[in-house]
């Protein structure tokens, strides 16, 4: 089409929605390609959003009545063996007044058509039901515009911001972005159990408008590095599991089969008992951490979001590095705009901007993280189990003598791992996350 | 040749979950679509345009959701979209609905005679398949449903030959001009449009008329004009797991306890018997 | 509660509490929630229909409503006599003829209209058009008609439905019927809509329900409406005749009795005075014996991971024939390559609603049980107790397919032949 913009926006999730927010919100001509029929139609994630990215682009989101179904007041963190676990609660009353909204749960599908009009109130073009398949460039390689799949499909724009997400044939095809490497890919399957409200208050001990997230590590994703949750929805849970890529298909193993495995856990039995499965789905998740994010910035155009591999793994983190990570691009873009360099120079703002920011802070601090647990695979296979030897021999009144019962339980840690292996163990983990 | 297109926004029922215990669809989301048989009449509206010439109007009534229906209309060649819109056409049935729709139609045909008017055969929402009917009875218009070709159109002599579904087959039947037609979903498949237009008619201002502007009578509009209204509204019976008999311990017993249930139900063991006969 | 003008007990809601989130707004099925400019939804009480579904959804329970287990009109509400509209009598039952005969759906009415005249305590009317079409007036009385009005006119012997629409139209006006039933069949739909605009009445599409509420004399109309996910209950107050499409196969018919006795009347009519379309050319479907459909065959025997041993499928295939389906299969049986792709259930293969459902070793994974929702009635043969697919299945049998799949056909064998 004859019709030029400054900038063209690959994906109307949150990284693309972000950058577009900010850039009509300062006179830019922008244009955001959604390949589903709606913002959020091909969108899945665990389900918790943060009001401080949020607050970032649309700071009156409370009034402008974002969708929300609880806020979090309480987090838990579990470690499970095959017949139980330990749990870790922290709840704070600043959740409820002072930082409420700090994280919340809510639909994407819901949250994303929201999300994108208020970028469409703002100025920005959305167009949905079309692909973007191709990069225009210029004779010196550097990216002009997009081409769609739409009849005339080809739009010139100053800059092009890619934001659709990790499974991207664009970057693929573009090569911007290697193919992610089995290794730095997890596949997480995700169900929606339905449930009514005021029994999802009781199991959780919250107030109806208040809600409850659980990370969950142990031997529930069978051996395989990997994670699970249970969010809490107003009147359903959500339940996920995911492992890394790699260990899935060495392992042969079914996600839905370890997710329902996971369902029948016993700590996680009680909590949806009677519930109603609602919905399932299957995502992929970049989980290779600072090592490996690719080139976040080229001649025309930047990478966002899970498109640049930007995830928290150990914080179960994406949406809101997301957003950030697009919100900073588009002030990096409006520098370049300024200046007239639209260079990988000249667009270089969007690095610095991550670096200094707590996006790719945290992904540097825990840039081992990855590495440690796909090389400690003890974590998910023998260490559950010891840990729930310790606790029920301790907890188990038997007549048996506390001192005896720690031998018991030294001997057979011993006996699964050596002290030099237990050594290397806390030693990489604390450097996994120093 | 004027060609009418109606168009309704329904709930897109496809992004609809369905709940496996008690049976029935999760209407999740806020997510609404242009019926996907009217935009099948879109489509082949405009293949009639392109053919004999013309112009097609796209009308759709319902609340301002129902516009971006109408841009996506604009984008693919309507000439002329309208909304029809006024808190006196909520609440219509179908005969309300069909009443609305033939006064724009009318007040279409003062501006250029109307020729063709298309609807989808029902929509996914509703599923009554009455009201092109009412609009063709109304207007007076032949009524050629479940269409799926259309084979010529004789401008001359003002008349039109189709190819329906029936009971048991197809028919091919011609009329006269003008004609209300109610498609099937594999009459045409919708073409996309071009990014351009797209963006073009992203920025249209989209033209509404409300009940004044059709010059419709108030009391024969909406919730009034409507002789049919909702009682009640309940949930399907839930589906619940029925009984599991174990076959370990008395094979036969287990197979007959299972028949017993199944032929407990009268109507399907009669059913079952004739072996579905219909 | 507040009340509309129709009586109905409709929501509210509370300003003060409402966040704007707009939920309500998209669960309300009858566009009756709008957001105000001061940012808050309000309910327009004429719209609503009490459904109480934005209730169920509002997350700071803003919206003020009761939901009540079973309504009950009092007489000052409804503010009509029980009589309903005087003149009218009768409940009629449109004849449609199928391939020289009465339709089955047309009987299946003639049933209910029965039951239904029985509440009113009035008669049973078969309205017919057709040209020579004295046999099937008989047939209509042997179902149950009391009387059978005839308009049998060589004009009359294709489908038309400017023509056809004239005819019920005219019979309506002279015989006064309170209710109109017409099968949801093709014709019946096509008919349906252009009748009721004619009579300018109410008309419900695709009833699986009807019955009369004594104390009003209504017609009491279900039917699954907003893709199933509730069924709607329809009434028609000020309007004569009451008029509902029925979907066929869900009443049942009459027995067929050739010694009752009816009156076969002959109306005179004129045609419409219009030029009419011109029938060019019927073609009728021919049976297609081979490419077997399994979306559309009423029985399955479905064979899943348990059974996925191509040796056993002659034992499925007996069952399958025995109960008048075809087999099909999950996914893991498609993927050892033991089946077509064209057989499989499931969320990646077709989406089926069967009268029967047998599976055989499916264990029913969420993928395969979404696709198998719409089936009447589910039987389930795993040999793991735990298998989830009993937690939907109608009935189920725990045990070795091998054993309990000759047992069955054995059994059923001796109840229907």
């Amino acid at each position: 089409m004859d019709e030029r913009f400054d900038v063209a926006i690959v994906g109307a999730g949150p990284a693309g929605i972000s950058a577009a927010c900010m850039l009509a919100d300062n006179g830019v001509k922008t244009i955001v390609f959604e390949r589903g029929e709606y913002p959020g139609a091909k969108n899945i994630f665990g389900g918790v959003l943060y009001g401080h990215d949020l607050a970032q682009t649309v700071p009156d989101y409370v009034d402008k009545g974002f969708p929300i179904e609880r806020n979090i007041v309480e987090s838990r963190l579990w470690y499970l063996s095959q017949s139980g676990g330990y749990s870790v609660a922290y709840r704070d009353q600043a959740f409820f007044q002072a930082r409420k909204f700090n994280a919340f749960t809510t639909g994407r599908a819901r949250f994303d058509r929201w999300y994108a009009e208020q970028a469409k109130a703002k100025g920005a073009v959305l167009v949905c039901s079309t692909v973007v398949t191709d990069l225009l460039r210029g004779e010196g390689g550097q990216v002009i515009g997009v081409r769609t799949d739409r009849p005339e499909g080809d739009v010139f724009a100053k800059v092009v911001l890619l934001a659709d997400g990790i499974n991207s044939p664009l970057a693929r095809k573009t090569g911007f972005r290697p193919e992610p490497k089995p290794e730095d890919v997890a596949l997480a399957v995700k169900e929606v159990i339905a449930l009514p409200e005021e029994v999802i208050d009781e199991r959780f001990g919250v107030e109806s408008d208040a809600g409850v997230t659980i990370e969950i590590l142990g031997d529930v994703t069978w051996g395989m590095n990997g994670v699970a949750f249970i969010y809490t929805n107003k009147r359903s849970l959500s339940l996920g599991i995911g492992a890394n890529l790699l260990d899935f298909s060495q392992q042969k193993v079914k996600p839905y089969e370890m997710l329902e495995a996971f369902k029948q856990h016993p700590m996680v039995a009680p909590l949806i008992k009677g519930g109603k499965p609602q919905e399932y789905t299957a995502h992929w998740l970049a989980e290779g951490g600072y090592d490996a994010i690719p080139r976040l910035a080229g001649d025309g155009f930047l990478l966002a979001g899970d498109s640049a591999m930007l995830f928290n793994a150990l914080h179960r983190e994406g949406t809101n590095l997301a957003m950030a990570s697009g919100r900073m691009a588009a002030e990096a873009i409006m520098e370049a705009l300024g200046s007239g360099d639209l260079s990988r120079n000249g667009l270089a703002g969007y690095v610095r901007r991550l670096q200094s920011s707590y996006v790719l802070k945290d992904m540097a601090k825990y840039r081992r993280f990855p590495h440690f647990l796909q090389d400690h695979k003890e974590l998910f296979t023998t260490l559950p189990g010891l840990a729930s030897l310790a606790a029920r021999e301790m907890l188990t009144v038997n007549g048996i003598p506390k001192k005896a019962k720690q031998r018991t339980i030294w001997e057979a840690f011993r006996r699964k791992m050596s002290i030099r292996q237990s050594l290397r163990f806390v030693w990489d983990a604390w450097r996994s996350v120093r | 040749m004027h060609f009418v297109c109606c168009i309704k926004q329904v709930p897109d029922t496809a992004e609809v979950k369905i709940d496996p215990d008690t049976n029935t669809l999760v209407r999740a989301g806020v997510e609404s679509i242009a019926n996907p048989y009217d935009v099948v009449a879109l489509e082949q509206a405009l293949r009639l345009k392109e053919q004999y010439g013309g112009r097609v109007s796209v009308i759709s009534m319902g609340p301002p959701q129902a516009e971006a229906s109408l841009r996506e209309a604009l984008s693919l060649g309507a000439d002329k979209v309208i909304l029809l819109s006024d808190r006196l056409f909520a609440g219509a049935d179908t005969l309300a609905t069909s009443y609305t729709l033939s006064c724009a139609i009318n007040k279409l045909s003062h501006e250029h005679p109307v020729d063709v008017v298309l609807c989808g055969k029902q929509a996914i929402d509703g599923d009554t398949a009455q009201t092109g009917p009412g609009v063709a009875t109304r207007l007076g218009y032949t009524q050629f449903t479940y269409v799926v070709a259309v084979d010529w159109i004789n401008t001359e002599e003002k008349q039109i030959q189709v190819r329906r579904k029936v009971e048991k087959g197809s028919e091919v039947i011609r009329g006269p001009l003008p004609a209300l037609l109610t498609v099937e979903l594999e009459l045409a498949k919708p073409r996309r449009a071009s990014l351009p237009a797209i963006v073009h008619a992203l920025r249209e201002p989209i033209g509404a008329w409300d009940g004044s502007a059709i010059g419709a009578s108030p009391k024969e509009l909406g919730l009034k004009g409507s002789p049919t209204w909702v009682r009640s509204i309940s949930s399907p019976p839930a589906k619940i797991g029925g009984p599991t008999f174990d076959a370990g311990e008395d094979l036969a017993e287990a197979v007959a306890k299972t028949l017993d249930v199944l032929f407990s139900d009268k109507s399907f063991a009669i059913k079952l018997a004739k072996r579905w006969e219909a | 509660m507040a009340k509309n003008t129709k009586g109905i007990e409709v929501a509210e809601i509370i300003s003060d509490k409402c966040i704007a989130c707009q939920i309500c707004i998209g669960e309300c099925p009858v566009a009756a929630i709008q957001l105000t400019a001061e940012g808050v939804a309000r309910i327009d009480p004429e719209l609503c229909i009490g459904c109480g579904k934005c209730s169920e959804s509002c997350p700071v329970d803003a919206v003020l409503f009761e939901k009540k287990k079973k309504r009950r009109l009092r007489k000052e509400e409804r503010g009509i006599p029980p009589e309903a509209i005087p003149g009218y009598e009768g409940v009629a039952v449109f004849i449609e003829i199928s391939e020289n005969v009465g339709a089955q759906v047309s009987w299946e009415l003639a049933g209910k209209a029965r039951e239904l005249a029985e509440a009113l305590n009035s008669k049973v009317m078969g309205f017919l058009l057709g040209s020579g079409v004295e046999a099937i007036a008989q047939d209509a009385v042997a179902y149950g008609c009391d009387e059978v009005h005839v308009i049998d006119d060589p004009q009359l012997e294709h489908y038309l439905p400017v023509v056809y629409g004239k005819a019920l139209a005219d019979l309506s006006e002279t015989l006064r019927p309170e209710v109109l039933l017409i099968g949801a069949t093709h014709l019946g739909r096509d008919l349906a809509g252009v009748v009721a605009t004619h009579l300018r009445t109410g008309l419900t599409a695709d009833c699986t329900g009807l019955a009369i509420e004594q104390e009003t004399r209504l017609l009491l109309m279900t039917r699954p409406t907003f893709g199933g996910n509730i069924m709607a209950t329809i009434f028609c107050e000020h309007k004569r005749p009451q008029m509902s499409t029925v979907r066929p196969r869900v009443m049942r018919p009459p027995e067929k009795d050739e010694e009752r006795k009816g009156v076969i009347r002959h109306h005179e009519w004129t045609p419409p005075m219009v030029e009419l379309p011109i029938l060019v050319e019927l073609i009728r479907d021919s049976a297609d014996a081979e490419g077997i459909d399994i979306a559309r065959s009423p029985a399955l025997v479905v064979a899943g991971r348990g059974a996925c041993d191509p040796s056993t499928f002659h034992l499925l295939e007996e069952l399958a024939h025995l109960v008048g389906g075809a087999i099909a299969c999950s996914r893991p049986v498609v993927e050892s390559g033991f089946m077509p792709y064209e057989r499989q259930v499931g969320q990646t293969g077709k989406t089926v609603a069967p009268k029967l459902y047998i599976g055989v070793g499916v264990s029913g994974a969420i993928q395969h049980l979404v696709a198998i929702q719409g089936a009447e009635k589910i039987v389930a043969i795993n040999s793991d107790p735990k298998a989830p697919i009993f937690k939907v299945a109608d009935v189920g049998i725990v045990g070795n397919y091998l054993k309990v799949v000759p047992e069955l056909i054995a059994q059923l064998k001796k109840r229907v032949g």
